[in-house]
């Protein structure tokens, strides 16, 4: 079955919304001409952007964050105004390359309801309704961003490392990406059991794709260890990026604090800069041609709530990393966090609409064009002028 | 009870166990709502132990612990440890306004019916089966020599009560006779969705089953909101527990404030879905601030709650259990959440995109009968995409192992099964490889209800490697075809029936079967 085959529309970014769970994550790759690759994660439930780089420098923060940034004054300092949250510390060197930024105060145009699920499928879907309702064809902003590049095209979809909860709790540990065995079914029982799913308009797809994954993708077996998944998912996403693959993409979910978020926010963030280092590794000198962007949903409250936590807010934050980006800097445009200057008094006002990030780097690295990225692939944006998140 | 026909069995069941003998002719909707109130022989095998008995050993666990680490000499004063038997029932009935009463017959559920201790050790099914197939859902604590200490030992029971759980869960739905209970029993499960996803909430989930969901499914909706809004699994899981009112007593002292995470989930997925505010969410959050369930039952602490109005969807509030339980009511009683309700129903037993017409007259039902549901499930079933020949939905993976495993007369608890790793089938494993690991829905919306969310192709891998694999093991004594027609009637298309009659050995045409779209498809 050839590569091209292999990807239906919905497996780019929408349509996958059982991958609420970084370790149940669908990861979608595609080709494309030339050098420059881009690396595309949800960050799924909602990531407290206040909280990953804290504006220790605004005079309203402190107040805010009681619990949460009790021990803002220890941060790695990224600048005199922006402090890192401790767990990310392993981000340093790449901030101090300028290999790292950061996009503070952007939302999704969604700005009405804050539903996770409206709003995740907002950020996939890279509409421009406030209400958050998709574009007619209920694909992904990527996806249609492929059919103006020349020469791009779907490459084939992977879901990595299904035995979630068993990895997790240790009991049974994997070595297999893939949740498929040696079949012991004769040659002929598979022809039967391919005509009868290939009868079906609804299974035949998703039965060849599953075909195609037993046979073809062995190669992909990692390795148990320490910190599954999100250095092999790293590496994974790191080495296929070597071959043919140029665009990637992956959610990553578990943001969703509402309380203890000090732990929680520890443990998601140590996995982020797992993930960003493993492919920074993995990808050697191709890490210079790279940027990877993590986006979110929407933000979190300004101030914490009663249980140590945060509750669903509107401006967010972005990361972007690689060494094709021009970091080193927290990009967009602070609000502040004065009562005044809260959205409802109550959340981080946006000043930048995140689609720009994505669409500025869809131009630069893959030459689309603008007039394409603000009809086609994002619906109602304003390009604006260039952030200049490049070199 | 009249046997059901096989499109009762196949839209409303969990598909025709083996040697059942089923009606002749199509759906009948009466037929179906007798199931309501039938006897299920041999259901008591799988009834578990209630909410008390698990908070009262999680207690003592805790207890214990304590104990053996003030005697290593690590903590300053030991917890007082709190014999099991002293704990006092929660009883949701105890909250003035969750009236479980509606139906004499749903009053309690049965687990809360026995002692503990019956319910725990209750084996020998009414069903004929090899003696290796009735053994109890609790995976037995083999007693090892040695001293084991008490916390170790109640952490072994605490997980054995678990797995015994997730094996009621599969093996009473394997083996039901009244699959259109247990097929609602886990559609109203998934709608206010409960997960052991982070808060160790492993113990509670099985009692908030059979506590809040179970006996509701025949009452009123406006009920069975309120009993999972009071359940402790639903104000652990959505973080309810340390909500507490800003300019509350505690909140004024200690500077602590509001979790709005239930007030929103509720207000989203388990009721209206649309048409409320960031207002009304905070305002709900307000409202719930303080609410506790424990020993002393459904009650406010006074320390904890709001002062003072709130108002929510135009209404105000005050104070109080009544005052919640009327919000709940109110916002059951709301077009919206009749709109959620029917859409939600259609979508799960009819189509992924259900008709229009079907989802309009649910919701009217709904509403015409003060929220109470067996007017829906009528309205329902008497519609014609009930009775349409073509089977839309596509089986989840628990409806799917459940299917397999009732065709072959199993109840998945089986040993020595032939080809299977340590001769055990493993029934959640599989199932978590399909993409539903038992009781740990990924969001709190629950497991997918359309398609969709269970097509990715890893998942269809593990489809047809447990098809592969249950067919191996029982197989050699099957008649693939005569199965084909057993399992599927006029649904099996030539083209199956030709290929489950083509293949090389009458294992791989039962596994031809088994991972057929027919056989994934109700």
């Amino acid at each position: 079955m050839p590569n091209d085959l292999i990807l239906s529309r919905r497996a780019f970014l929408i349509g996958c919304s059982v991958a609420a769970s970084p370790l149940l994550t669908p990861v979608t790759f595609a080709a494309a001409p030339g050098d420059n690759r881009l690396v595309v994660i949800i960050l799924r439930g909602a990531m407290d952007g206040l909280d990953v780089v804290r504006p220790v420098g605004d005079p309203a923060y402190a107040a805010l964050r009681p619990t949460l940034a009790a021990d803002s004054a220890t941060n790695p300092r990224l600048t005199d105004f922006w402090a890192l949250h401790p767990a990310a510390a392993g981000l340093m060197p790449m901030w101090q390359a300028g290999q790292l930024g950061f996009a503070h105060a952007v939302a999704t145009p969604y700005r009405q309801g804050r539903s996770h699920f409206v709003g995740q499928d907002a950020l996939e879907n890279g509409t421009g309704g406030a209400d958050g309702t998709q574009t007619p064809s209920h694909d992904g902003w990527l996806n249609r961003a492929l059919t103006l590049m020349p020469g791009a095209h779907a490459d084939t979809a992977v879901s990595v490392g299904q035995q979630r909860l068993l990895v997790l709790d240790g009991a049974h540990q994997t070595d297999h990406w893939f949740p498929v065995t040696e079949s012991p079914l004769s040659d002929q029982g598979h022809d039967l059991l391919a005509a009868v799913n290939a009868a079906d308009p609804l299974f035949a797809q998703p039965f060849a794709e599953a075909q195609y994954l037993v046979r073809n993708l062995k190669g992909a077996q990692v390795p148990p260890g320490p910190n599954l998944p999100y250095k092999q998912l790293g590496k994974y996403v790191a080495d296929r990026l070597l071959g043919p693959s140029r665009i990637a993409s992956f959610s990553f979910g578990g943001w969703d604090t509402h309380r203890q978020q000090d732990k929680t926010m520890a443990d998601q963030l140590t996995g982020l800069t797992n993930a960003l280092v493993a492919m920074q590794t993995g990808l050697g000198k191709a890490w210079d041609t790279t940027l990877v962007l993590a986006m979110t949903e929407f933000g979190r409250t300004a101030r914490e709530n009663g249980t140590c936590g945060t509750d669903h807010g509107t401006g967010g934050m972005a990361v972007l990393a690689g060494g094709a980006l021009k970091g080193g800097k927290v990009f967009g445009t602070w609000p502040g966090l004065s009562d005044a200057d809260l959205l409802q008094s109550r959340d981080l006002m946006p000043t930048g609409d995140v689609r720009a990030y994505p669409a500025w780097a869809l131009r630069a690295m893959f030459g689309v064009e603008a007039a394409g990225l603000q009809s086609i692939v994002f619906p109602g944006l304003d390009l604006g002028t260039d952030p200049g998140i490049l070199l | 009870m009249e046997a059901p026909s096989l499109i009762e069995e196949i839209r409303f069941g969990y598909g025709p166990r083996a040697g059942a003998s089923l009606s002749a002719g199509g759906l009948v909707p009466e037929r179906v709502l007798a199931q309501l109130t039938a006897p299920d022989p041999g259901a008591e095998m799988w009834n578990r132990p209630p909410l008390a008995l698990r908070v009262a050993l999680l207690d003592q666990s805790k207890a214990e612990k304590q104990a053996e680490d003030f005697a290593k000499g690590k903590l300053g004063a030991p917890f007082p440890v709190k014999p099991v038997g002293s704990a006092q029932k929660l009883d949701p009935a105890k909250a003035p306004e969750v009236a479980l009463a509606q139906d004499p017959a749903m009053a309690t559920s049965p687990a809360m019916d026995k002692s503990p201790e019956m319910a725990m050790t209750a084996t020998a099914p009414d069903m004929t089966k090899p003696a290796d197939m009735t053994k109890s859902p609790d995976v037995p604590t083999a007693p090892k020599p040695g001293p084991d200490s008490p916390a170790a030992n109640l952490g072994k029971q605490l997980k054995a009560m678990q797995l015994g759980d997730i094996n009621a869960y599969i093996g009473r739905a394997a083996t039901t006779s009244v699959g259109f209970v247990e097929r609602l029993v886990n559609m109203w499960a998934n709608r206010i969705s409960v997960s052991n996803d982070s808060n160790n909430l492993g113990n509670y989930l099985q009692a908030y089953l059979d506590e809040a969901i179970r006996p509701n499914i025949a009452g009123r909706y406006a009920d069975m909101l309120k009993a999972a809004i009071w359940h402790p699994a639903m104000q652990i899981y959505l973080t309810q527990t340390d909500s507490i009112g800003p300019k509350s007593v505690a909140g004024l002292a200690r500077g602590k404030g509001l979790n709005e995470n239930l007030a929103r989930e509720f207000l989203e997925l388990h009721s209206m879905g649309h048409g409320y505010t960031q207002t009304d969410v905070t305002e709900f959050a307000r409202l719930l601030a303080g609410m506790a369930n424990d020993d002393a039952g459904p009650h406010v602490n006074m320390r904890r709650v709001e002062p003072g109005k709130k108002t929510i969807l135009g209404r105000t509030y005050t104070v109080g259990v009544p005052e919640i339980n009327r919000l709940v009511e109110d916002v059951a009683h709301r077009p919206e959440t009749a709109d959620a309700v029917g859409f939600f129903v259609a979508r799960h037993f009819i189509a992924d995109v259900p008709p229009p017409d079907l989802v309009q007259a649910l919701s009217v039902a709904y509403l015409a009968h003060d929220t109470q549901l067996v007017p829906v499930y009528r309205t329902l079933l008497q519609h014609p995409s009930a009775s349409d020949p073509v089977m839309q939905k596509v089986r989840s993976p628990h409806e799917y192992a459940v299917a397999s495993l009732r065709l072959m007369g199993l109840t998945g608890m089986e040993e020595n099964m032939v080809g299977f790793d340590k001769g055990l089938m493993q029934v959640p494993g599989a199932m978590a490889r399909m993409g539903q690991l038992p009781f740990r829905a990924l969001r709190p919306d629950g497991w997918p209800e359309v398609a969709d969310g269970w097509m990715t192709p890893p998942m269809m891998a593990a489809r047809v490697d447990w098809a592969i694999d249950l067919a191996r093991a029982t197989g050699d004594r099957a008649d693939p075809t005569a199965l084909a027609t057993f399992a599927l009637g006029d649904t099996a298309t030539p083209l199956l029936q030709r290929a489950v009659a083509g293949a090389e050995q009458r294992w791989e045409g039962l596994a031809v079967l088994f991972a057929s779209p027919e056989f994934s498809r109700r």
